[in-house]
């Protein structure tokens, strides 16, 4: 080749790879970039699929209505992913709504700015207990409660009714449920191909470790304990915590309990066996109801308050946050925003606008669930969530810890016949330490 | 013959006309050559900001704590430290291991029979070797998917019924910590076989049909045909099976996530699943990528091992 033209070839090369490297942007530094306003309109991400979205885009829509502030709205399913790419852009979405469990990663990644509770218009109508769950390790408060929700117990009542067997009121009332939707032919077309409980019993995203906590706080028992000042210790080796981990244990061990392949199924995998009748008790959130009401059909399952263990009937809380993100400049903008979200209009626009509700139970406390939706299911998950509720906690990374736990039960359930709790979670116990310490909120 | 052109000392001026044909030629391959790098350029531009560059970002970020938005802090060799001392990455490097050797061999012998079974003009065979063929050009996620209905671990699933009629089973397949990994390594087998199917193929058409003649006619078995005339001469075609079949099992992924998650009790974890699990869930994306830098040494490791011993095979 002539040397000429092979001179210029390595020259394009070298040229494309820089301007490639340049544009990948491989900055590093010690802190935060100062936040700027780009004149754009405010953007704001949230955890959304498709049907979420319909709902924040008509109340979006309404709020751009009422104060002439435009809003760009994108609904991420992906959410964190998406944002680790912008944040190696150094410029992140103005205001993000995603889960409360989030806080604890955002706040160690630098994405979050401290919000000043006073400067909300209507904070007072949102509970302390809830402005409690936005504090990060240092007492600040780093975002805006926006919907609660709790995990609710539903039944297939025609079964139930059918096979002539009372409302659970305990765990050992819902195990036996459970073995009688296995084994007593509920829907009555003469064939053993009904199960008892769903469960998402996999390790992927720690599903196992999410559902089988309400069912261990009810025993009393729990992953974490918290110590105060933002340090926690591990209470997955204590007694309750075992008591708890046996019960779960027993309905994967009890044949037709819970649905074949539970051990490795996600939400997406189990949910149909209850949609599609072959299985009658399911631990969810209320999000579901749309769904469900569809098939198997509104008037064939009954939403009930949770079943007692030795302690309590405690179940998991969760819910979504709005964050003010390290890029955002635009003072004036998202203050209206978090007003209107918070706001009796927002919140039942956040429930009713759309295709499905992303304000499932509502944080300002003049806005009744079960009077917007006209449907007393809502009051179950509003009482429980009042009375008889638990979340993770927010101000440190929860993803390892439940992650962790998942592992951990997936490894003891597996294996029946051996008695495998104490030792399962004793190996729990030294991974969550481990996981406290590396996060530096180890008591 | 064509005579090639010779390069002109500069101390001895060419005489005119050479030098105009000379020119008028080194011209016209200079353009040849610049449309050449021009044809190359996009692809090569794509590839190397879509393939190299991350790749060397990969490498780079190997070494620090990654906060995209902080700034990164260099760790040095520190995550490499802490993947190599993992446990879980231990047993996930043992069944990812596993996978790759059995799905491998297994590809490898069924796309054999299948190529040596379909081997022919005929419209049927055409028809056959397209059915057979669908399961590489499926997506993986959907076999997945249709792979986990069939292994339904109840004795009215797909599978547990056939294993039924025989007086074998129920199977728990996927749900049984001893049977999980099998089961995704039959899954991979299935869907790697036909894609081994076309490249022995594609060496069996450059088998000398006059060899099996005059094998037929020493009397020879066919098994010593399959022996002496068939696997010498499709080294080459077994060569890049082996090396991709390899490769591929090593970055085994979607079948894993799809079928199992990783689970039962980590019984299937491989270590693109663990991996995943550390960058995309617990956000360690430092470490996530010691564990990809890794991965890519062992694949380069592995490839440049099958390609030398091939060689010297080949050589001797």
């Amino acid at each position: 080749m002539d040397s000429k033209i092979r001179f210029r070839a390595r020259v394009a090369v070298a040229l494309s790879i820089a301007s490639a490297a340049a544009l990948t942007g491989c900055g590093s530094g010690p802190s935060a970039p100062a936040a700027t306003d780009d004149g754009q309109p405010i953007e704001v991400w949230a955890r959304a699929g498709t049907d979420a979205a319909t709902t924040y885009a008509a109340m979006f829509k309404e709020f751009t209505a009422k104060t002439g502030v435009k809003v760009n709205f994108q609904g991420v399913p992906d959410l964190d992913q998406q944002l680790q790419t912008r944040a190696a852009s150094k410029k992140l979405p103005d205001i993000v709504i995603n889960d409360s469990a989030a806080l604890g990663n955002y706040t160690a990644q630098g994405y979050l700015q401290k919000i000043d509770r006073s400067s909300v218009t209507g904070s007072d109508r949102i509970a302390d207990s809830l402005w409690k769950e936005t504090e990060g390790l240092d007492g600040a408060s780093y975002g805006v409660p926006f919907s609660r929700q709790t995990m609710v117990t539903m039944i297939r009542k025609d079964w139930r009714e059918k096979l002539g067997l009372p409302v659970p009121k305990t765990l050992e009332d819902l195990a036996k449920l459970a073995t009688a939707f296995a084994t007593q032919d509920p829907d009555g077309n003469g064939q053993a191909d009904t199960y008892g409980m769903v469960v998402p019993g996999s390790t992927e995203r720690g599903y196992l470790g999410w559902w089988a906590s309400s069912y261990i706080w009810q025993d009393g028992g729990s992953y974490l304990k918290d110590e105060g000042n933002g340090k926690y210790s591990s209470n997955a080796s204590s007694p309750e915590t075992q008591a708890g981990v046996s019960w779960v244990k027993q309905q994967f061990c009890t044949p037709g309990n819970t649905q074949p392949g539970a051990l490795t199924a996600a939400t997406s995998v189990a949910s149909p066996f209850f949609q599609t009748g072959k299985a009658g008790i399911i631990l969810t959130g209320p999000y579901n109801f749309s769904s469900f009401d569809k098939t198997p059909g509104k008037d064939v399952y009954e939403v009930i308050e949770a079943p007692k263990g030795s302690k309590d009937n405690t179940v998991l809380a969760e819910g979504e946050n709005i964050y003010v993100t390290a890029s955002n400049a635009k003072k004036d903008q998202t203050k209206q925003v978090i007003d209107y979200l918070v706001s009796q209009d927002g919140q039942k626009a956040g429930m009713t606008a759309g295709k499905q509700p992303i304000v499932r139970v509502p944080v300002n406390s003049d806005v009744d669930a079960a009077a917007v939706y006209n449907d007393p299911r809502w009051s179950v998950v509003q009482e429980a969530l009042k009375s008889s509720s638990k979340a993770f906690p927010s101000a440190i990374n929860f993803v390892p810890f439940r992650q962790a736990a998942a592992e951990a039960l997936n490894k003891i359930v597996a294996d029946c016949p051996a008695d495998n709790v104490a030792s399962g979670l004793q190996a729990l116990d030294t991974a969550i330490n481990d996981e406290l310490n590396s996060q530096n909120a180890k008591s | 013959m064509t005579a090639t052109p010779t390069k002109t000392p500069v101390s001895r001026p060419a005489p005119p006309a050479h030098k105009a044909a000379g020119g008028t030629r080194k011209r016209r391959g200079s353009k040849q050559s610049l449309a050449v790098w021009l044809f190359l350029l996009p692809a090569a531009l794509l590839g190397l900001y879509f393939k190299f560059i991350p790749m060397f970002e990969g490498v780079r970020l190997s070494l620090f704590k990654v906060q995209p938005f902080l700034g990164d802090i260099f760790v040095g060799f520190e995550n490499y430290a802490k993947v190599l001392g993992d446990q879980r990455f231990m047993e996930a490097l043992g069944h990812t291991i596993f996978l790759g050797v059995t799905q491998t061999l297994g590809a490898l012998l069924v796309g054999f029979v299948l190529a040596l079974l379909l081997e022919g003009q005929a419209r049927s065979l055409w028809f056959l070797r397209t059915a057979i063929f669908l399961p590489v050009v499926t997506a993986l996620a959907v076999v997945g998917e249709i792979w986990r209905i069939l292994y339904f671990p109840t004795a009215d699933g797909p599978l547990n019924s056939i294993l039924g009629w025989l007086g074998l089973g129920p199977l728990q397949f996927l749900n049984g910590t001893d049977t999980a990994l099998w089961s995704i390594a039959v899954v991979g087998i299935w869907s790697g076989a036909p894609y081994n199917m076309v490249i022995i193929l594609a060496g069996l058409t450059g088998v000398d049909r006059s060899l099996y003649e005059s094998a037929g006619v020493d009397g020879a078995t066919v098994w010593q045909r399959l022996r002496y005339i068939t696997l010498p001469a499709l080294r080459p075609s077994l060569v890049i099976v082996l090396t991709l079949a390899a490769i591929r099992s090593l970055r085994s992924f979607t079948e894993v996530y799809v079928l199992t998650g990783g689970g039962p009790a980590g019984s299937t974890e491989v270590w693109m699943t663990r991996m995943y699990s550390l960058g995309f869930q617990r956000n360690d994306i430092g470490v996530a990528s010691a564990a990809a830098v890794l991965l890519l040494v062992v694949t380069l490791l592995l490839t440049v091992g099958t390609q030398y011993l091939a060689k010297r095979k080949a050589d001797r």
